[in-house]
């Protein structure tokens, strides 16, 4: 379905030297430097599959999708989407693929939603009857009914991401790109966005590639993930794998009742544990502790706590996406 | 040929739409235009007053007047916008968006932008030519209307649009180099003024100018279809003109699809 081969992105990039001499210098003769965004990247997606591609802010994530939908045109390398080549042959190849980039929209700014969807249906030359069918069921799963009315530009973000999907999907795409399609979104509107990800994916074998910084939406989501940093690949395979074989770092955080009675070095001692596996620090009265919940469970951290000290506002928190990579990184996986 | 206005309709109507939800602009612009015409009327008037005779360089205070309505009628109707289109565009990466749809990125913006000259023929084309009309009517004591001309200045005024907007195209991709194009534009839109014979009438400039100008494209754009509505290109002269104005469209074309595909492979889409 998906097939990329040693993908590869250069840009070249203006390189200005600090302060307004710097600024007035690279005016009349700049300097240039060459950047790989993207650095032989390659894997292979079957249909129907739910691609989690991940990577801290700048790994080349972006990049590889502007190269995948035909924005960008690879510097090496090659991608394959259903048998076509995105830039060289952008405009047939666009009919069958659905793009999200939340940062973006695809919707027309000044006027009501409903025109957008009404453009779209000409563009992609869904029939009337197909188009009735899918904005109802659209409405249902993303609940477009209570703004369909109101200009684009007066909706509220979650809305209008909400939206955007609608119409990445108006034309049932085989594969569909989503770039961050829950960034600064509240919960509800993550779950909305998501059941209709699983929806379309489960109903129409759609082939979903999503990038994302929240890794519930991988947990979610996800049956696979590809990970990049600093535009080389690091790891390909199953979230579960990835899990148990580098346990997943969580974050203890407690504030003492009583900040004299709490001495760190016993805390520490009680555990019997050191290294990568153990890390603590604190500020403003607030201890954090970082540990491997492989080493020790959750549970049995809580109840350890929970006896040692009096504390209040005790929370547990999950290491994000980026705390895994940066610990996958560190340990130099092997793809 | 029906599927692809099909196609391409829903663009010129969504941009009708959009640019009417701010249609307190146009009137502003338009205010602003109109009184720019007035000024320059007085100009001229003034200049006409000073000189001896009734005419000048071929025209008298009645073209003057003609030719100062209708050049900046015509120049405001045959503005393309695609130029700060395409910049802003490439400026803030929402190119992106555009070139995810299945539709040429030309002719979708092309399609876009003639949602402005549709609507200025509307709201100030025929409005500010039954006012120049019934002032020739009144100053002359008969009708001057002449419907043949008027139908072959909008069929010139079709063309001097389309060479406007590729023009722009063309110049509009300077973006892809100069990221922020906002200085050049102004430079361009003076430039412009001064070249299309906007300003001052071509002929009223040195001969040698005059053939240079009246050959580049930028002639095209207003001066040629204001020349046949007045009725100063006739015959063979029309012909030429109105054929000068088709090569420089064909030219455009072709030097805007090159671009393009040179440009396009140096994209760089910026931040997201």
């Amino acid at each position: 379905m998906i097939e990329v081969e040693h993908l590869k992105k250069e840009f070249r990039k203006v390189v200005k030297e600090p302060g307004l001499k710097g600024s007035v210098k690279s005016l009349f003769k700049p300097k240039y430097e060459t950047v790989a965004a993207v650095d032989d990247i390659s894997f292979h997606v079957p249909k129907g599959e739910i691609l989690g591609f991940i990577g801290p802010n700048g790994a080349g994530k972006s990049t590889v999708i502007k190269m995948l939908t035909g924005i960008l045109t690879p510097t090496s390398g090659s991608c394959t989407i259903n048998g076509k080549d995105p830039a060289a042959d952008r405009k047939r190849y666009v009919k069958e693929i659905g793009v999200v980039f939340g940062q973006r929209t695809q919707l027309w700014w000044d006027l009501p939603l409903r025109e957008t969807y009404g453009v779209l249906k000409e563009v992609y030359s869904v029939p009337d009857e197909k188009y009735q069918k899918r904005m109802e069921l659209l409405n249902e799963v993303l609940e477009l009914d209570d703004f369909i009315g109101s200009p684009v530009r007066t909706l509220s973000l979650g809305q209008r991401m909400r939206a955007d999907i609608a119409a990445s999907l108006l034309h049932s795409p085989k594969v569909l790109f989503l770039d961050e399609p829950t960034i600064g979104l509240d919960v509800v509107v993550k779950n909305n966005i998501r059941n209709a990800i699983m929806e379309i994916n489960r109903t129409e074998k759609t082939t979903v590639i999503l990038t994302t910084h929240d890794i519930s939406d991988i947990e979610l989501l996800c049956s696979r993930i590809v990970m990049v940093d600093k535009g080389h690949k690091v790891y390909d395979g199953s979230l579960d794998a990835l899990k148990s074989k580098y346990g997943i770092m969580r974050e203890l955080v407690f504030q003492p009742e009583i900040a004299e009675n709490f001495s760190e070095k016993d805390f520490i001692g009680g555990l019997k544990l050191g290294g990568e596996d153990l890390t603590v620090g604190h500020e403003n009265g607030k201890w954090r502790v970082r540990f491997n919940s492989e080493k020790i469970p959750v549970k049995d951290m809580l109840s350890y706590t929970l006896s040692h000290i009096e504390a209040k506002d005790i929370s547990m928190r999950e290491a994000d996406v980026e705390e895994i990579i940066r610990r996958l990184y560190k340990e130099g996986v092997g793809v | 040929m029906n599927k692809f206005f099909r196609l391409y309709m829903p663009f010129t109507r969504a941009g009708i739409q959009s640019t009417l939800m701010y249609s307190i602009n146009i009137i502003f612009f338009s205010l602003s235009e109109l009184l720019y015409c007035f000024v320059m009327y007085y100009v001229w008037l003034a200049v006409f007053d000073a000189s001896d005779g009734q005419n000048f360089m071929g025209f008298d205070m009645q073209d003057m007047v003609l030719y100062l309505f209708m050049t900046n009628v015509t120049a405001y109707l045959t503005m393309s916008q695609a130029d700060s289109a395409i910049a802003e565009e490439i400026k803030d990466g929402s190119i992106a968006m555009r070139l995810l749809k299945p539709v040429d990125y030309h002719i979708s913006i092309l399609f876009k932008d003639i949602a402005n000259p549709i609507i200025l023929f509307f709201m100030v084309f025929l409005p500010m030519t039954v006012c120049v009309e019934i002032y020739r009517g009144v100053t002359a004591g008969m009708i001057m209307f002449q419907p043949l001309n008027c139908l072959l200045y909008l069929l010139s005024g079709i063309i001097a649009y389309l060479v406007s907007f590729y023009l722009n195209m063309c110049f509009g991709f300077l973006a892809f180099y100069v990221t922020n194009l906002w200085g050049v534009s102004m430079f361009k839109k003076i430039l412009l003024k001064f070249l299309s014979g906007a300003a001052i009438p071509l002929a009223f400039m040195p001969a040698a100018l005059k053939n240079i100008l009246a050959f580049l494209p930028f002639s095209s754009l207003s001066y040629t279809p204001v020349m046949i509505y007045m009725g100063k290109y006739t015959g063979a002269e029309l012909l030429l003109n109105v054929g000068l104005q088709v090569f420089w469209l064909i030219a455009l074309i072709v030097l805007c699809k090159l671009i393009w595909n040179r440009a396009i492979r140096r994209l760089c889409v910026q931040g997201g």
